[in-house]
């Protein structure tokens, strides 16, 4: 055992390295082309389809303020949609995202952020209420997880509200893995430490 | 073991202040006790008032259990209780050693660093290897590199500084609501010749944290107190940077010994009992 531990947060495992795929921009920066294979998934692609729904694995065609009414019908804040384009659109993000093909509209989402070799994420993961409860939520998120496991990125994380907890458990996510806590900022408690000088 | 002495000379460069220190014309210090530093003094704390802002659980309350309906609308700009302009490089700390020559300790976001030192910094931490590409591409995908250095100057020779990377961390985000620090290292090696409590004060520790490294016997952890005094200051700068990028929702994932460390910068773990998760992790 150390006598110095790392000050470090996680510090990321890795994977064996696996070659970056091509990419080349349009306005949002097209998803790798190595995807997993859709026969991995729970629900597969075609079934999807057959129900009336796209799985759309970049956010090329979603319409960032139909995202945001999603947002709002779960009860998160809408956001600035040009805050929201820039976040959907950075090189780097991964986005998977359900289109209702009648309408075009998106009925499920959800994206991750990270450094592309290491570590990734997930935030905003959404379905539409009038939609819960029939496999979508599970669909995106397989597939980002894949997605993400196609660039090497192998340390997936997200933060999870205890009421679903067990959703992403059975995802094969794990809550605290070695002891390891999430932890977020609080702003006003970062100002009052720093001003206890 | 040569006793370093903080030498006052200039005005101080962050342009709001009247104090002085010690300035080399290329760099930009922030004088002890300066308001960039720590809390602005009250004739000059900034008037801007937080607009009622979603909190980080409104943002990851779960989307896809049926839920309560309530709106939250998050403002169109973020204000933050920070200094508009903040340097990219910041000298923390700064000694003069008997023999002259000067030692400075700067921060920078610049992340103007390359992944052998890196790599060779990692070694040093005892992190196990990981391939240069690696390191080298996540550095490039990271949103923030934050970097530690340690300058030495011999005296009489203003051309030759050694430049020691001595502590490095990263923040991924998507560029507009989230960012996550990962891979926050120190130096565990480095030796500071100086005052401790000079060291120190620049270090924001506290009275207590500074004297009881003296006091207590051998084979206490020094260098790891000091470690935790340049990891503060180098997680809190890079904080403010992101928090000046108006990167309003930042978060990590500590490993259990670090937990209370981060807690002392002011972050929270499990709030509102939300929890981390990782995809099948392996340890």
């Amino acid at each position: 055992m150390q006598s110095h531990g790392p000050l470090l947060p996680l510090r990321s495992p890795w994977s064996s390295p696996i070659p970056l795929p091509l990419r080349h921009r349009t306005s949002f920066p097209t998803k790798p082309l190595c995807l997993a294979a859709s026969s991995s998934f729970t629900v597969s692609d075609g079934e999807l389809e057959s129900r009336g729904f796209r799985v759309r694995r970049n956010p090329g065609g979603l319409d960032v303020a139909a995202l945001n009414e999603v947002f709002a019908r779960v009860g998160f804040p809408r956001r600035d949609p040009e805050r929201l384009r820039r976040a959907l659109g950075h090189a780097g993000e991964a986005v998977v995202w359900i289109e209702e093909l009648a309408g075009g509209k998106p009925v499920a989402f959800a994206r991750a952020t990270g450094d592309g070799v290491f570590n990734a994420v997930v935030w905003d993961v959404v379905v539409d209420p009038s939609l819960q409860g029939t496999g979508l939520g599970k669909a995106v998120m397989e597939r980002l997880v894949a997605d993400l496991r196609a660039t090497g990125v192998s340390n997936i994380a997200l933060y999870a509200e205890p009421r679903v907890v067990g959703f992403y458990r059975l995802l094969g996510f794990a809550a605290d893995p070695d002891g390891v806590r999430g932890m977020v900022l609080s702003r006003k408690n970062f100002q009052k430490q720093r001003k206890t000088r | 073991m040569p006793i370093g002495i903080i030498r006052i000379r200039t005005a101080c460069s962050c342009f709001r202040c009247t104090m002085t220190t010690a300035a080399t014309p290329a760099r930009r210090i922030l004088t002890e006790g300066c308001s960039a530093l720590g809390p602005a003094p009250a004739a000059k704390r900034s008037g801007k008032v937080l607009p009622l802002r979603a909190s980080f659980w409104d943002s990851i309350k779960s989307g896809f259990l049926n839920n309560n309906t309530t709106q939250v609308v998050e403002p169109a700009s973020n204000f933050i209780e920070e200094e508009d302009t903040l340097a990219q490089e910041i000298i923390l700390l700064e000694s003069t050693q008997s023999d002259g020559t000067l030692e400075q300790i700067m921060f920078s976001s610049a992340g103007d660093v390359d992944a052998y030192d890196v790599q060779a910094l990692c070694d040093k931490v005892g992190w196990p290897r990981r391939p240069l590409t690696k390191i080298a591409a996540s550095l490039k995908n990271s949103y923030l590199v934050a970097t530690l250095h340690s300058i030495c100057r011999a005296p009489g020779l203003e051309e030759n500084d050694e430049k020691k990377l001595i502590g490095m961390a990263r923040a991924t985000s998507d560029h507009a609501f989230n960012a996550t620090i990962w891979d926050v290292l120190v130096d565990p090696s480095y030796q500071v010749l100086m005052s401790c409590l000079s060291w120190g004060k620049g270090l924001n520790l506290s009275d207590e944290e500074l004297v009881s490294p003296l006091l207590t016997g051998p084979g206490y952890d020094f260098l790891g107190d000091m470690g935790r005094g340049l990891g503060k200051a180098l997680v809190e700068q890079l904080i403010r940077t992101l928090l000046q990028r108006d990167i309003g929702n930042i978060t990590l994932f500590a490993d259990n010994k670090v937990v209370d460390f981060y807690k002392n910068l002011g972050f929270e773990a499990d709030p509102e009992g939300i929890k981390g998760m990782f995809w099948y992790p392996r340890y």
